[in-house]
């Protein structure tokens, strides 16, 4: 996958002859020692005595395979002010990328080259000692990242006013919150002279005022031509801050290239991925209902009905047909209920309804209120209802299905026979999504 | 070898902020301080003055109890620099998993810490000795050297320990019982002398115990300690300090994952 994406084509457009990578990594590859039986995968002293004596090379093979947060032969160059967006699913490797950038961890095989100074921020906190105090910290931390003593005590003023902690500078950081940590960390990192500055999501945590401050220092750096690497699953974020976003998907390079296009790539790739999750553990709850053989046993506990009238099977499709739970706010549902008619009946009612996942109901109808008249049913059949325009705010929702007589006399019922989401850019709150347009001074925008 | 030493050079400020914490946090919170760290050699001592010197009437000489003190300050600082360097890089793990710290830097910060404790007893010790009458020995001067000798071979041994506790924990176990049995393999309670001859050589070529016994004859006894001994105990050291060098850069590549 990353292979067919040779990463000097999608670069942004600059002098080719000019450009000068910060960080060049080439066919590079970490993986991890299975851990289980023991660490390493040793099992006794005397294996690993013996095992000191063997050269590295034999080792590798032996102990260490493949498995997740790992990297597989990974090619990238980013160039000197580049503003990159690392994304990926959790496990994807990011982290570990990060790691192996600052030099935490070495890699299994394959080359780092970095130039110049890397401020890392990987973890909340990462590389401060509890006991110490704020300042202390401050002083190790300066030590770690390169400065020199008097360095430090020169911009010592600078970094605690920015991290806003003049308070609490001389109490040990284990009293800090999070926000704090943050705090301090970033702001050592941002006055290190980082050529590189690596991110790994811990902005996250600050309070809204501090995180514009330090977007405001971080665009100072991107115009002072130093290289920023952010890790985020704050896709808005990646859109906003970087002019190239790389993808990785299980240690590789899945995509790479302008924000918008990957973002919604990606987006469109976790939804897949989401709809098959909720698909196969439907199968599995239909797999253990069929090996119990009970209609009673519905792992919701909520079926019932006098089954005059059954209702065999309920799908929720897209607009091709195709069996889908992932829908996007704009999108039609169609719902295909297939029935089978034990004894006839008059007045058969079919009806849905949706809830959201916590239970409130959402919208509810049937063939009695929609006025359409129900022809006479027997044998089996299919019932279909098309939701035009979903038209539902981001979220996880249910939805119950019924045949019934008119007077509510249940022949069927179905409660959460389905479950689904719906994924929206939009940023609404609320349930329902209607259609909707601006009209801003008489001129209209519609969205 | 060289290598590590040049980075414990560069990192000198962080050591030094390291060992000064060190030593703070241990006593943070209580009055007496840094008089707790004398308490363990002075009930040691009195103790096992009462129950050898008093008790069995073992004739360890008129000066027993100040031999005994002279060869419990360092091998507390050996103890207390095994069991904690040993644990150092598990018990910062977290320095080493999320930021690019130097690993090397820990287990010398524990050997240091325990030396500065053992530096700041030896007055408590020229006390002794000037109470019981006798003058501070010239041989006094040797000091340094020996100090020397034992933290490079303290250095080595923690060095490689530390590498390997990250991945067996049994290492701290195994080093805490080690210790119990090496306390008694030095001549701290009894004097070398009364070692049958056969059995000499657990002292003579004991790097551990040889040391006990030049601190013993340069603080009390005023007695140069002898060339030969010296030379063999820092070959020893030399040869463990590079042992150290090599196993903990073996391993140290993989300290990140496996912490």
């Amino acid at each position: 996958m990353g292979a067919s994406l040779p990463s000097q084509q999608i670069e942004p457009t600059k002098a080719a002859d000019a450009v000068e990578y910060v960080i060049d990594i080439v066919k590079l590859c970490k993986r991890f020692a299975r851990r289980g039986r023991a660490p390493q995968g040793y099992t006794t002293f005397k294996a690993a005595l013996l095992s000191f004596f063997k050269s590295k090379k034999d080792l590798a093979v032996v102990r260490e395979e493949p498995k997740a947060f790992g990297i597989e032969d990974l090619t990238l160059r980013i160039p000197k002010g580049a503003s990159v967006g690392l994304i990926g699913r959790n496990g994807s490797g990011k982290s570990t990328f990060l790691k192996l950038v600052t030099g935490i961890y070495k890699p299994t095989s394959g080359e780092v080259n970095v130039k110049g100074r890397i401020a890392a921020l990987i973890e909340l906190g990462a590389g401060f000692h509890p006991d110490f105090t704020g300042r202390e910290n401050l002083m190790l931390a300066g030590i770690m990242h390169g400065l020199t003593r008097e360095q430090i005590l020169s911009r010592y003023d600078e970094i605690v006013e920015f991290a806003e902690l003049g308070h609490v500078i001389d109490e040990p950081v284990r009293t800090y919150s999070s926000g704090m940590f943050m705090r301090l960390g970033f702001s050592i990192a941002i006055h290190t002279d980082p050529d590189i500055l690596l991110v790994d999501e811990v902005l996250a945590v600050g309070d809204a005022g501090f995180v514009a401050k330090c977007k405001d220092r971080i665009s100072e750096l991107r115009k002072a031509g130093k290289t920023l690497v952010l890790v985020t699953h704050d896709l808005d974020a990646v859109e906003r801050w970087c002019d190239e976003v790389i993808w990785l998907h299980q240690g590789e390079v899945k995509d790479r290239g302008f924000p918008r296009r990957v973002i919604d790539a990606y987006r469109s790739f976790i939804e897949k991925q989401e709809q098959n999750e909720i698909l196969s553990h439907e199968h599995e709850v239909i797999a253990q209902v069929q090996s119990v053989e009970s209609d009673a046993g519905d792992p919701k506990g909520a079926r019932w009905g006098s089954r005059e009238i059954e209702i065999v099977s309920v799908e929720t499709l897209g607009s091709d047909a195709s069996e889908k739970r992932v829908y996007h706010s704009d999108d039609t549902m169609r719902v295909k209920i297939a029935y089978r008619v034990h004894a006839a009946q008059d007045e058969v009612v079919f009806g849905l309804g949706v809830s959201r996942v916590d239970g409130l109901p959402v919208f509810g109808t049937n063939t009695d209120i929609d006025r359409i008249k129900m022809p006479a049913l027997k044998g089996e059949g299919i019932v279909e209802c098309d939701l035009k325009r979903l038209g539902l705010v981001e979220g996880g929702y249910t939805l119950d299905v019924a045949v019934h007589r008119a007077d509510g006399y249940p022949f069927d019922y179905h409660k959460d026979a389905i479950h689904f989401s719906v994924r929206s850019e939009r940023r609404e709150v609320g349930v329902v999504s209607p259609p909707r347009a601006w009209i801003i001074n008489g001129e209209r925008s519609v969205c | 070898m060289l290598g590590i030493v040049k980075e414990l050079w560069r990192f000198r400020a962080l050591v030094d902020a390291l060992v000064r914490r060190h030593i703070a946090t241990r006593y943070r919170g209580s009055v007496f301080g840094f008089l707790w760290s004398l308490m363990n050699p002075l009930c040691l001592m009195a103790v096992y003055t009462l129950v050898f010197h008093y008790y069995m009437r073992f004739n360890g000489g008129p000066y027993y109890h100040l031999m005994v003190f002279a060869g419990l300050l360092p091998w507390i600082w050996t103890s207390s620099a095994l069991v904690e360097g040993t644990a150092s890089l598990v018990n910062s793990g977290h320095l080493i998993t999320k930021s690019l710290f130097p690993a090397h830097v820990l287990p010398f910060v524990s050997v240091s810490s325990a030396m500065v404790h053992f530096l700041l007893a030896l007055p408590v010790l020229a006390i002794f000795v000037v109470m019981a009458g006798l003058p501070i020995p010239i041989t006094w001067l040797a000091l340094p050297v020996v100090v020397i000798v034992h933290a490079v071979f303290l250095n080595g041994v923690v060095l490689a320990l530390s590498a390997l506790n990250v991945f067996y924990r049994d290492v701290q176990h195994l080093v805490g019982n080690m210790l119990t049995l090496l306390f008694f393999l030095c001549p701290v309670v009894y004097p070398a002398t009364v070692v049958p001859e056969k059995w000499r050589f657990l002292i003579t070529y004991n790097p551990l115990a040889a040391l006990t016994q030049f601190y013993q004859q340069i603080l009390i006894e005023g007695v140069w300690p002898p060339m030969s001994g010296l030379v063999y105990v820092l070959l020893v050291s030399l040869v463990v300090g590079a042992c150290g060098v090599v196993v903990h850069n073996h391993y140290k590549e993989k300290f990140a994952e496996a912490l």
